[in-house]
Formats: structure tokens, sequence, C-alpha cells
């Protein structure tokens, strides 16, 4: 079979699904309206837009580097991959939609675009020349277009190729090649700075710049498996008969290296952020390890220790059983890796919209009537992180420590150098550099005798706990606009540190799962359709008898 | 010079026999061509299974995509092996540093916990790796009596190098079988046929 004929069954199919995730976003648009803001139904957007439109970009860039290292086994495959890359035209349409809320405020997904929260916080003020509307309009649109534009063009070379009979100097080839070269250092930076915009950027304050790598590596994974999948598919439906084991066995060790890949990324992100113990960063998994702690660990389990162990044999990779078992089950887990990307921080972002809002009200009032009194009761009283707009309440970071178990060892150091010198007043903070008065708080209630500290805390031996810095709230007053909701010092305020569980943020609902699903029905529509439109193997390309004579 | 790579031949139960009762002679007598490319060995090789020769074994300078399969090896268990000594390394990296760590010597670093598993981790990846890659080039030297120390056991010089050899056993065989192997060489485009005595 020379073209992939889309069956109606197949078409129904995919539509169907397509269905199904409109009629899902649609549920989700109205069941969070009002005081949600439409949240649920943006994220699940957001979430899924990147997802699958970083699929078809990694598609491309497979393609490309794969090319420029002269590989030859997927060449019979690699109109599959083309078909990925076409994809980023209905991506550039599904990010035109969020570009849209951006400029008319209907949707709150990025702290940085709300300019009354970006006036009175230093760091997003700081970042505000890149973090800004424009700049993501131009990052999309342009970035993306660029790729559409460059995948599009290997695309037409390619199927030009297969129709012409009498190319001898493989003239095709070499202007494929020169594409692919091309593409490779362009989508290295633009894909950075866009997967900064897009997902990194929603917890605004935060940053790594191990980032980028590791959500390509995500997405790479999620590639490879959703091309096993299909290339199962197809195969089952009799198409790609010189595709066999060894061409599966080559694509199940990609799914394995990259796997491992993406866990010494996320890993590599982890451990500096957990060593250095700098509270800006740092609270990025605090946040999840706290309140998300299923998502976090199964995270982990799903995308690193399932196909560790599954894809570790060699007939695993090679019986088409295990192989499309394995590839389903780190696809749902990179998307439930994105899934943790977004959904804490926009819950955040919500968190501090509904306060916002309430600050005029008995919130506010509340707020108001804590900070104060704080002042008056002086260092022994808990301060509560609350801001609103009060810059009074803002001012107060103050940690008392309780005695908690976080305490002991984390905060040994910082006790025994400030002894008990922890209050600071609103314009010493204003003023404060962001970071630098990381350390500068201690615990009045627990420190006291330097020495006592040190020697109860030495006694600890059972402190497993991860702990990040949870002076965090002092790290900088502009920063507690944010910060505060989370990093309430202890005590009765420990109530709203926890935050409880609420289905399509803590975990999938059938909401999300079926946006998934739409999504996924609607990438493989578009890809099928356009892999219909030309040949299945590219016939003339010089590798292709490389290709069909594969063996590992 | 690369090292020879020794593709042994699993065999049956009958050649296995034959090669025990002539272990007492404590020799054998070796009849290999050598071939210059890795494609006429290939084709060598099913010729000979077409002809039901019996192969002694097949030397290459490097591994022969696809020659597995013919000569009907099994798939290698060394890796077995490289799992259970990265399992070894992995606990006993992990396990020292927790006791370490907790029990022996407790010191706080950089205010973290004592227990701190995620300091732990690039040291325990390494020994895994560590183990299991000394574990498995120790077994693989001890399997194939290999190492510092073994006498090089090598049919010819040349195929470290660029030569493919077809070894054959021909120790108890009549010359007319003798006969119809150097027959067999010859129709499949050998370069050299020679006869060695060895030790079994």
């Amino acid at each position: 079979m020379e073209t992939f004929v889309f069956s109606s069954r197949a078409k129904i199919t995919t539509l169907s699904l397509m269905g199904v995730g409109f009629l899902c976003l649609l549920i989700s648009f109205f069941v969070d309206g009002g005081e949600g803001h439409h949240m649920r139904f943006w994220t699940n957007f957001l979430h899924n837009s990147v997802f699958f439109v970083g699929i078809a970009a990694i598609a491309g860039f497979a393609l490309a580097a794969f090319t420029t290292a002269y590989a030859g086994w997927f060449v019979q495959f690699k109109r599959v991959w083309e078909s990925f890359g076409t994809f980023l035209l209905p991506g550039l349409f599904l990010m035109g939609v969020l570009i849209v809320g951006l400029f008319t405020h209907g949707h709150h997904l990025y702290h940085w675009n709300d300019e009354a929260a970006v006036a009175t916080d230093a760091i997003l003020e700081h970042k505000s020349s890149f973090l800004n509307k424009y700049w993501y309009t131009f990052g999309t649109i342009g970035f993306m277009g660029l790729w559409y534009f460059m995948i599009g063009k290997m695309r037409n070379i390619s199927i030009a190729e297969d129709k012409d009979d009498r190319d001898t100097k493989f003239t095709y080839y070499k202007n494929y090649k020169f594409w692919a070269a091309a593409f490779l250092p362009i989508f290295g930076f633009t894909s950075a700075a866009l997967i900064w915009q897009w997902v990194m950027s929603i917890d605004s304050h935060w940053y790594s710049t191990m980032f980028a790598w590791y959500a390509s590596a995500s997405l790479f994974v999620a590639m490879t498996a959703l091309t096993i999948m299909l290339l199962i598919y197809l195969k089952s439906r009799g198409y790609f008969p010189g595709v066999n084991q060894e061409h599966f066995h080559d694509l199940g060790k990609y799914l394995f290296a990259i796997s491992i890949f993406w866990t010494y990324v996320w890993f590599s992100q982890f451990m500096l952020i957990w060593y250095a113990n700098v509270g800006e960063e740092t609270i990025y998994f605090r946040e999840r390890m706290d309140n998300y702690p299923v998502l976090f660990w199964s995270n982990l389990g799903l995308n690193f220790l399932l196909p560790f162990l599954i894809l570790m044999r060699n007939d695993t990779k090679r019986k088409m059983g295990t192989l499309f078992f394995a590839s389903a089950l780190v696809f749902f887990g990179h998307w439930l890796d994105f899934f943790s990307m977004i959904k804490p921080g926009a819950r955040l972002t919500l968190i501090e919209l509904t306060e916002h809002e309430g600050a005029h009200g008995e919130e506010g009032d509340h707020a108001e009537m804590g900070a104060h009194g704080e002042e008056e009761l002086g260092h022994d009283q808990q301060a509560e992180g609350h801001d609103g707009d009060e810059t009074a309440a803002l001012a107060h970071g103050e940690v008392v420590s309780e005695g908690d178990n976080l305490e002991a060892t984390a905060g040994t150091q910082n006790d025994v150098r400030d002894n008990g010198n922890v209050h600071f007043d609103a314009s010493e903070q204003n003023e404060g550099v962001p970071v630098a008065n990381d350390f500068a708080g201690g615990s009045p209630s627990t420190s006291g005798d330097g020495i006592d500290v040190l020697a109860s805390a030495a006694n600890r031996t059972d402190a497993d706990v991860f702990e990040p810095n949870h002076y965090i709230q002092e790290e900088n007053v502009d920063d507690t606009e944010m910060l505060g909701h989370l990093e309430v010092a202890g005590g009765h305020s420990e109530a709203t540190h926890t935050l409880g569980f609420k289905s399509g943020y803590t975990l999938p609902g059938l909401l999300e799962i079926g946006t998934f699903l739409g999504f996924l029905g609607g990438f493989l529509f578009f890809v099928l359709s356009k892999l219909s439109t030309a040949r299945i193997e590219p016939k003339h390309d010089p590798y292709l008898e490389e290709s069909l004579h594969h063996h590992t | 010079m690369a090292t020879i790579r020794i593709e042994r031949e699993s065999g049956d139960a009958e050649s296995k026999a034959t090669a025990e009762a002539y272990a007492h002679a404590g020799q054998r007598e070796i009849l290999f061509g050598l071939y210059d490319d890795e494609v006429t060995l290939l084709d060598a090789v099913r010729a000979a299974n077409d002809d039901h020769l019996d192969i002694d074994d097949v030397y290459t300078p490097f591994p022969v995509h696809g020659l597995d399969p013919l000569l009907g090896l099994e798939e290698s268990r060394l890796h077995i092996a490289g799992f259970i000594f990265g399992t070894i390394g992995c606990l006993v990296g992990f396990g020292f540093m927790t006791w370490v760590f907790t029990r022996d010597w407790p010191i706080i670093f950089g205010g973290k916990p004592y227990w701190s598993v995620p300091a732990f981790i690039p040291i325990t990846f390494e020994l895994t790796v560590l183990f299991s890659a000394v574990g498995m080039v120790t077994v693989f030297y001890i399997i194939n009596g290999l190492g510092p120390g073994a006498e090089p056991r090598r049919l010819h010089d040349r195929i470290t190098d660029d030569k493919f050899c077809i070894a054959f056993d021909v120790t108890e065989l009549s010359t007319t079988e003798v006969d119809r192997l150097r027959d067999y060489f010859d129709r499949t485009g050998v370069e050299t046929v020679h006869q060695k005595t060895v030790a079994a």
C-alpha cells in the first residue's frame, strides 16, 4: 500500500474523541466561571495545547537531528514525523486563542499579565521586559510560524523527491539536509524561550535554568511513545511492511534512553534547587511536594521507574504488546508531567486573584487586623503572610517557629546566626534587594541560646523531611504577594498552608481526561489526514534501502 | 590491535560429547578458512547451514550483524549478571551512605537532614554503574578464559585484524569429509585455507 487511506472508521473515532474533548472543554468553562475565573478551562486548554504543539515541534526536531546525523533507519516512517510537524498549524490557532485571552484578560493564567500585580511587585517588574504579552505574542507566532515553515519545507522537499524519477544527484536530499541542519540551532534557542513563556512563567516568580531541557525531554519521550503506538496501529492495518522488530527495538531504546534522560534532567533540577535551598527556587517543589504528593511521586513512578524496569530487558522492546503498553504508560505519564508543571502554579494565581478581590471585603479586613495585631503583640506572635492591597500587611513576613519538624535542621544555622533577631520593619524590607534577605530571618521562640539549638539539632537522626527554606516569606516582601499564601508561618495558620484536594488541580478529573482525549483525537485526525496526502514511504530517499535492511 | 571476538557456538549434545572425548587427547585438529569480507562470510555461513556442515566456530575482528541468528547462538546472559551487580552496587552505595551519615558519623551539611536522600542519589548511581561494569567485565573474562595472564588462543593473527574466519573441528573426520569441507571453502570464495592443531 503506497498511500495511507484514512478509513472512515478511524475518522469517526478521532472525530468523536474531538467531540468528547470539546464537550469537556465546554463543561469546564462553565463549571468554574465567576469565582473560578474559568481557570480550569484555561489551564486545560493551555496544558493540552502546549503538550501537543510540543510533540509536533519535537517530531520536527527528531527528523532534523536524525537527518543531520546521517541516520537512515527511521527513513521508512519519516512521513509520520513530517505529518506530526504539520500539527503546528492548528497549534498556531490554539496558541492564538491564548494570546487573545492575554490581550482581553479573558484568562488569568499568567500572573505577569496582571498590571496591578506587576506594578507592586519588584520581581515581576524586573522580568517584565521578557514576560509581557507582546513578547508572548511575538514568540508564539514568530517562532512557531518559523518552525512550521521549516518543517513544512522539509516535508515539501521530501514529497517533491517522490515525484521526480530522474534526480540522480540527490539534490532533494541535500536540500532537505540543509533545512534540517538550519532548523536545529533555531529550534534549540527558540523552543527554550517559548517554553519559559508558555509554562515556566505560570509560576511567575520562579525560574529554573534546567526547565527547557526538562520540558523538551518530557516532550521527546511523549513523541516517541506516540510514534510507537501510531506505527503499531498502522502496521496492524497493513502499512509499513518494512518496519519490523528492529525498528521498534530502536524506537523502544529511544523511549528507554530518553525516559532516563528525562529523569536525569528532572533530578538535576530538583537536586540543585534542594541543595542551594534558596527560597525563591524551592517554592516550586515545596508547593508540589506538600500539596500535590500523589501527582509529584506518581510522575516519577510513571516516567522513570516503570519504563526503566519494563524496557530494561531486550525482548520487551521487541514485543509489540509490552512496547505498546510501556508507550501508553509514559505517554500518559508525560501528559501528567505537564499537568504538574501547570496546575499548581495556576491554582496559586487563582487563589491570589480571589483574595485580591476579597481584599475589599471581609477577608481584607481580616488581613489588616492580623497585621496590626501582630505589631502590638510583639515577636512571639504569629504573623500572617496575608497581603491584599495593604502594604502594612505585606511588610510582615515574620516567622515564628513552633519547633516543628521542619525547623530542626534547615533552620539551625540561621537560628544560631541570628539569635532571635527577626523583626523587620516595612521600609527595610521594601528596599531590600530580592534574595538578599533570604537567610536573615530567625526564629525567636526556638533560638534563644545558639548552642542549645545546635545540640538539639544534632540529636535528631530521623530528619528525613525534604526541607526547602521555610523562611521563604521573608526573603523578599515584594514576593509575598504570591508567597504569603503558601508560606504562612506556623501555628494556627497551618491550615491555610495545606491546599486541600481540588479535582482538576490536585489530580486530573474526568474533564481533564476528556480534554486530553479530545486533543489526542484532534492531533491524530490532523496527522492522519496529512499522512494520507502523500506516499507513506519516501521512495526516492537515498537512505530508504538502509532503513529497509535495518537490523540491530 | 583489536581484540578477537569469539563467537561461541552453542552446539548440540553430540558435538559436545565428541569434544569431551577428544579432550583427553588434549589436541584438536582445526580446519579453517579466512574470508576477506563480512558479506562473503555471512553467505558462507548460510551455505554451511544449507549443507548441514557443523561449524565449530566463527571468528571476526569485529561484531558482524546478523551472524548470531545464523549460528543459532542464544542471546547472551551477560546482562543478567550486569543487572545483579548493578543492584548490589545500588544497595551497597545507598546502604553505606545511610549507615555513615545516620549511625556512624552524623554531620549536618548545609542544614540538611542527616539522611538526605537527594544528595545520595548521584553517588548511588555512580556505584551502580561501577559495580555493574566491573562485574560484567570480570564475568566476561572468567567465562571466556580471558584476562591478565591468560594465554591468547588464536588460530591466525590476521583474525584480529581484517580477516573473517570459519573453523571446523576435523579431529575425527575422515579424509572424504575433510575434502568435502575444502570443497565447500573453495565454493564460498575463501581466500586461504589452513589447518592447525590446537589444545582442546
